[in-house]
């Protein structure tokens, strides 16, 4: 709060205050007053004026320069609704009220907060039981299926089941409750579930498939984990170009002080324009333009959960020559002891 | 023939199952009351146990948990749930493996078939075929003195089909056990694997042993 603010907010008063000694004075002369006497009044109602407005800007001053101060600090963390917790109310009556005000607000606004929080809660906890029952009807049909000797509908059930799996990790994706594990996790088994998964529509594009170094273990959630690579999988089919045999090429590497998954694909590629923002939300660019109903939301889960495991994962691309997803997983990653 | 127990809420599932299990040739027992299940479970000396996780009114992990401590016999839980934690869980009250819904079903028996080889202890022995003796370990195949060297992917293949001697294995079954196994193996690869594995048998004297039959798969005589 700077002085010259101050002044100008109170500008009005003042006028009003010069123009009310003004009169006096005039009555004063009118009365015959000495020009002493005159003089001295004036000057003790000036300087009385100047010095109880000074005490009164001090005490606003220091209030809401605090307040700011506060807020700002709050800022950094996006918490600045915080800041009513922050201060203390001050001894003046504007400063009580704007304390009071906001105190009334923000405990309104918990309120409504921790209610949308729970219908949330409660949403994807209905998510979550709904994804695990409509599983039971699946699992039946795929055993009916195989029972019956028609393996025809099994790859349909299989998109079925991928579909459903992606509600239920955008929900958990979303969610501000841990509901992972980490622990020591084979690359290797993780993977070569995600290929059986997808063994008819790999065998039938005649994908090439080839692994490197996958006996390596990582700290991370093994279903998370096979979830985020039957995405780079489907992305792969979903990218592959046409005048050329697919290659799928997964490789890990152990470096100092993390294991660094690399998933390689000689696809399409992504244009350099789009590749900074491929984990964006609802990002399909130029590619998702082409008709192959993208949503945009396979890789933006992706870099959503590997945050919420701590992991880190970057794109690179050659445009019509190849895609390459990293995902780097910490050696030293918290260890979650069950 | 093993004695299989299945603990599946859901009728459809459950008698899904028992086909499936009576077709690979297993002989299966299932519970339809699902109060004193740990009871149940052991009253049925079942060689392995397929155990739901959601049951009604209880938890598969819990039941699991009380019946390890009379019992070693395998189990294989089942869930329709997707989180790790459930995985650990099961883990640490003493399952033998855990397998997803929906599964495959092809995985599911080639784990059921693991699972068996190991509580028997039978997974690392030697197995006999017609005067040759396989071995898995080593992968190799002994015949009076003379040995064969086979690579992963046939003895992959030759011990599914020694498993199943005299049944029809699919290529597709092949195909799963290859895949479990991290070979990420083609049609035709599979094809050159299974000639080979011809050629060697007949190095042993065992020429007609693998036949082929049209559209369905392979024998192992």
């Amino acid at each position: 709060m700077r002085l010259t603010d101050y002044i100008k907010n109170r500008a009005a008063c003042y006028a009003i205050w010069a123009f009310a000694l003004a009169l006096a004075l005039l009555f004063l002369y009118v009365f015959n007053v000495s020009w002493h006497a005159m003089a001295i009044a004036s000057a003790l109602l000036v300087v009385g004026s100047v010095v109880s407005e000074l005490v009164e800007y001090i005490r606003r001053k220091a209030f809401y320069d605090g307040l700011y101060e506060a807020i700002d600090g709050l800022q950094v963390h996006s918490q600045a609704y915080l800041a009513s917790e922050m201060v203390e109310p001050p001894d003046f009556l504007e400063g009580q009220v704007l304390c009071d005000v906001m105190r009334m607000a923000s405990s309104s606004m918990n309120a409504r907060v921790a209610r949308h929080r729970r219908e949330s809660q409660d949403f994807r906890e209905f998510i979550e039981l709904w994804v695990h029952e409509v599983k039971l009807p699946l699992a039946s049909l795929q055993l009916m299926s195989h029972n019956d000797g028609n393996a025809r509908y099994a790859q349909q059930l299989a998109r079925i089941d991928d579909m459903v799996q992606n509600v239920l990790y955008y929900a958990r994706s979303e969610s501000a409750e841990k509901d992972y594990v980490i622990r020591e996790t084979s690359l290797a088994r993780a993977f070569s579930n995600v290929a059986l998964k997808n063994r008819d529509e790999l065998l039938e594009r005649g994908v090439q498939l080839r692994t490197e170094g996958l006996d390596a273990t990582v700290m991370t959630d093994g279903k998370w984990l096979e979830y985020m690579l039957g995405q780079l999988v489907a992305y792969s089919l979903k990218y592959a170009a046409p005048d050329r045999p697919p290659q799928i090429r997964v490789a890990a590497e152990e470096q100092d002080d993390r294991t660094v998954l690399r998933f390689w694909d000689n696809g399409i590629g992504i244009p350099v324009s789009d590749l900074p923002h491929v984990f964006e939300k609802s990002f399909t660019g130029e590619n998702g333009r082409i008709g192959k109903n993208s949503t945009g939301m396979g890789l933006y889960l992706i870099r959503k959960l590997c945050r919420r495991l701590g992991h880190e994962v970057v794109a690179a691309s050659v445009q019509g020559e190849w895609t390459e997803v990293i995902i780097s997983f910490g050696k030293n990653a918290l260890l979650d002891l069950v | 023939m093993k004695r299989i127990l299945v603990i599946e809420d859901e009728q459809v599932l459950r008698e899904e199952l028992v086909l499936l299990l009576q077709n690979a040739g297993y002989e299966t027992l299932s519970i339809t009351r699902f109060e004193d299940v740990c009871a149940q479970m052991i009253a049925a000396h079942a060689n392995l146990v397929l155990l739901d996780i959601n049951l009604p009114g209880t938890n598969g992990q819990l039941i699991l948990r009380d019946f390890r401590e009379v019992s070693e016999t395998p189990v294989i839980m089942l869930t329709s749930r997707t989180s790790e934690m459930d995985e650990v869980l099961s883990m640490s009250f003493g399952a033998d493996d855990y397998v997803q819904k929906p599964y495959n079903p092809t995985i599911l028996l080639l784990r059921i078939s693991a699972v068996l080889k190991r509580s028997s202890g039978s997974g690392s022995n030697l197995m006999q075929y017609r005067g040759v003796s396989f071995s898995p370990v080593k992968g190799s195949l002994v015949r009076a003195g003379q040995e064969q060297i086979l690579s992963k992917n046939e003895a992959i293949i030759f011990q599914l089909l020694l498993d199943r001697q005299g049944e029809i294995v699919t290529r597709d079954d092949l195909m799963t056990a290859l895949w479990d196994n991290q070979e990420f193996v083609n049609d035709s690869t599979l094809s050159v694997n299974v000639s080979r594995l011809r050629t060697k048998l007949k190095a042993l004297g065992l020429a007609d042993a693998i036949e082929t039959r049209k559209k369905q798969g392979y024998v192992l005589r």
